[in-house]
């Protein structure tokens, strides 16, 4: 079995509103990624998906706050540390963040060049700035960059550009996480081809140990990620490969999900979408049972009040229902032949 | 030099004269459309209650001749455009036979080391209260930036007087008025400059107070909007410490706030003629202001000439400023 690069267990972070109410957005999230996998999030808007993303660099600041769990980074727990040591340890060499607008993540007055030797000499990395350059250089055009885009400002480069310098430098460290927030929803999909090509590059070349990749978008993640995670109100509801949670989902949510987009894929091309009715619920009274029971159309009255653990049903599937996998399976089958 | 550069710098040097123009035209229009006649009111204050009729109207077309004013509004204009260009701005009604520019030159000093000083003070302190009020929050943000708003609602002639009564009518421990004690003759002395330090201080903090709120309230929102920018959180995410953060935010927070020194700056002779007034100091403000109640035409088209340039002068040199510290505009303008 390969090494676990990413053990995070039981991590609960929350807001603190202006009111001072708790919100839980990330409630005892467990997940693990081995060395060299990827790992896809999805879920809707306000799933905690990009708070789960923030969480799991073990850094705070408020409005979000940590509460409990353990993150572990390649055997190192991280959740524990003082946050200097986070940022000078962690931050960008253990685990990495790609942001949800990397458009605007840079800058607007300070070169890409510049911001890089902000970035080493915030770790505290004795290296000259002709040092820094020449690495800089290397990085760039190993990762398919124009090595003229150090000597530029943001606003001089194009969208496409900019994600791609933005997910370069995010990556100079060679982080052993790294975590991207829907680093291509603002992209046209030529742009987004390329920043995904980026990114699968500097997997297999090593330069990044492992990967979490949120987006809403899941005929992305089924190109791109060996394992997809679907979160719902702020918690896991099912996890497993990214075909098997394309074609076989076993949550109610995960179906719902997979049933309202499609997968370019043969045979799709007569499947008719449905949307999943409701919202989220809100987290500042989060239901007491189940947490998609008011949207789930098989609900039953216990699964308002019985609080449902996460479950493993296969290897490397775990799910969170009241309802057993092969009863599930039964009533889509069921639905399907309609 | 690239060539989107040239191009550009062609072009405001362009409207920089057209704009120069204009004003010159209107600088010169203006005054001699107030009512009134300056050379009636000379003569009235001037001539011999007993004097006959053929006398006053020959001291009427004395003056008249004297000041060009027997020409047409058209040669009228050609006298000041030769008179501006000599750089004496011909003959002063109210004060003849003194030159405007003597006028003037007697002025300009005290304006600039009382503007100059007071905008910067103002500008500088304005900016790190906002700043500061930005990054710390609290109760910081709570106190300062109420009174912020407040002294920056206050008008300036307000200011001025609320200062004069207090602190050299009440409390008796500044002079009421002037630049310097009324028997002292100006000169290197210990006893002057100590004249001039304490008849600086009402008018000095008149302006600084106002420059100082407005300042404080423009410069906390940008340093907020900046502190909320994208970028902050990703370079916090991305390990850098946040003293360099908040040396990135405020460096950008700091880029419009330029554009607000240089007008002040640019706008000084204008704006110094409130807490001139006020003060009664001899700068040029304190000039303008009598010219004008006088129907003074050349001494009013001179100052308004001189706003005109140093206004035109700011916003030129901002222009280029801007185009080296700020790249978005610098991207946005020479391509």
């Amino acid at each position: 079995m390969a090494k676990k690069i990413l053990e995070v267990k039981q991590l609960t972070t929350k807001y603190i509103t202006r009111q001072g109410e708790d919100v839980y957005s990330v409630d005892h999230v467990s997940l693990d990624i081995e060395e060299g996998k990827s790992l896809g999030i999805a879920g809707e808007s306000g799933c905690g998906k990009s708070t789960l993303a923030l969480s799991l660099m073990g850094y705070y600041f408020p409005p979000l706050h940590y509460t409990s769990g353990e993150i572990i980074v390649d055997g190192k727990n991280i959740s524990g540390l003082d946050p200097d040591t986070v940022r000078k340890t962690v931050l960008g060499s253990d685990v990495a963040y790609i942001p949800q607008a990397a458009m605007n993540a840079l800058n607007p007055t300070r070169k890409v060049g510049k911001f890089i030797e902000d970035v080493m000499k915030a770790h505290e990395i004795k290296m000259t700035k002709a040092e820094v350059r020449e690495m800089a250089e290397q990085r760039f055009k190993l990762v398919g960059l124009p090595v003229e885009a150090l000597d530029k400002y943001s606003v001089e480069l194009s969208g496409g550009m900019r994600q791609r310098v933005v997910i370069a430098v995010s990556t100079i460290l060679n982080p052993k996480v790294l975590i991207a927030d829907e680093p291509s929803s603002a992209l046209d999909v030529t742009s987004q081809k390329l920043v995904i090509k980026m990114m699968k590059d500097m997997m297999n070349m090593g330069l990044v140990k492992s990967m979490i990749f949120i987006t809403h978008e899941l005929p992305l993640l089924y190109n791109v990620t060996d394992d997809i995670m679907v979160m719902y109100a702020g918690q896991i509801v099912e996890r497993g490969s990214a075909h098997d949670m394309v074609f076989d989902p076993v949550h109610p949510y995960s179906r719902g999900l997979m049933n309202s987009i499609l997968v370019p894929e043969e045979g799709n091309r007569d499947v008719k979408l449905t949307a999943i009715p409701g919202t989220p619920p809100n987290l500042k009274h989060p239901p007491a049972g189940c947490r998609f029971a008011e949207r789930c159309r098989y609900a039953k009255p216990a699964c308002f009040y019985s609080v449902m653990p996460i479950t493993e049903f296969a290897p490397g599937r775990t799910y969170r229902c009241n309802m057993s996998v092969d009863e599930l399976r039964e009533v889509y089958a069921r639905e399907d032949a309609e | 030099m690239t060539k989107g550069m040239k191009k550009y710098f062609k072009k405001k040097i362009f409207w920089f004269i057209i704009t120069f123009i204009a004003a010159v035209i209107l600088n010169f229009i203006l005054p001699r459309m107030m009512p009134g006649d300056p050379v009636n009111a000379i003569v009235g204050k001037s001539i011999s209650p007993g004097a006959t009729p053929e006398q006053v109207q020959e001291q009427i077309e004395f003056y008249k001749h004297q000041f060009g004013l027997d020409k047409n509004l058209l040669g009228q204009f050609f006298d000041f455009v030769k008179n501006a260009a000599k750089g004496t701005f011909g003959i002063s009604y109210s004060q003849y036979p003194r030159t405007v520019s003597d006028i003037i030159g007697a002025g300009v000093w005290w304006t600039v080391a009382l503007q100059l000083p007071a905008i910067l003070t103002g500008w500088i302190l304005g900016n790190l209260l906002g700043a500061l009020a930005a990054y710390r929050r609290g109760v910081f943000d709570k106190v300062l930036m109420p009174l912020s708003l407040f002294i920056s609602a206050i008008p300036a002639f307000g200011a001025a007087v609320i200062l004069l009564v207090v602190f050299a009518v009440n409390l008796g421990v500044a002079p009421v008025n002037g630049a310097y004690e009324p028997g002292l003759v100006p000169g290197f002395n210990a006893k002057f400059i100590a004249s001039v330090i304490s008849h600086y201080q009402l008018p000095f903090w008149s302006i600084v107070l106002i420059a100082i709120g407005g300042q404080a309230v423009g410069m906390r929102s940008m340093s907020i909007y900046e502190l909320n920018a994208d970028y902050v959180k990703y370079s916090r995410f991305l390990g850098i410490k946040d003293g360099r953060i908040v040396r990135y935010v405020f460096r950008n927070a700091m880029l419009p706030q330029v554009t607000g020194l240089a007008m002040s700056i640019g706008t000084m002779v204008g704006g110094a003629l409130v807490a001139e007034t006020i003060f009664s100091y001899p700068g040029l403000g304190m000039a303008m202001y009598s010219a004008i109640t006088q129907s003074d035409y050349p001494v009013i088209s001179a100052c308004t000439l001189i706003i005109t340039l140093m206004v035109l002068i700011a916003s030129f040199c901002l222009d280029i400023i801007y185009a080296f510290i700020d790249p978005r505009v610098k991207a946005a303008q020479f391509d």
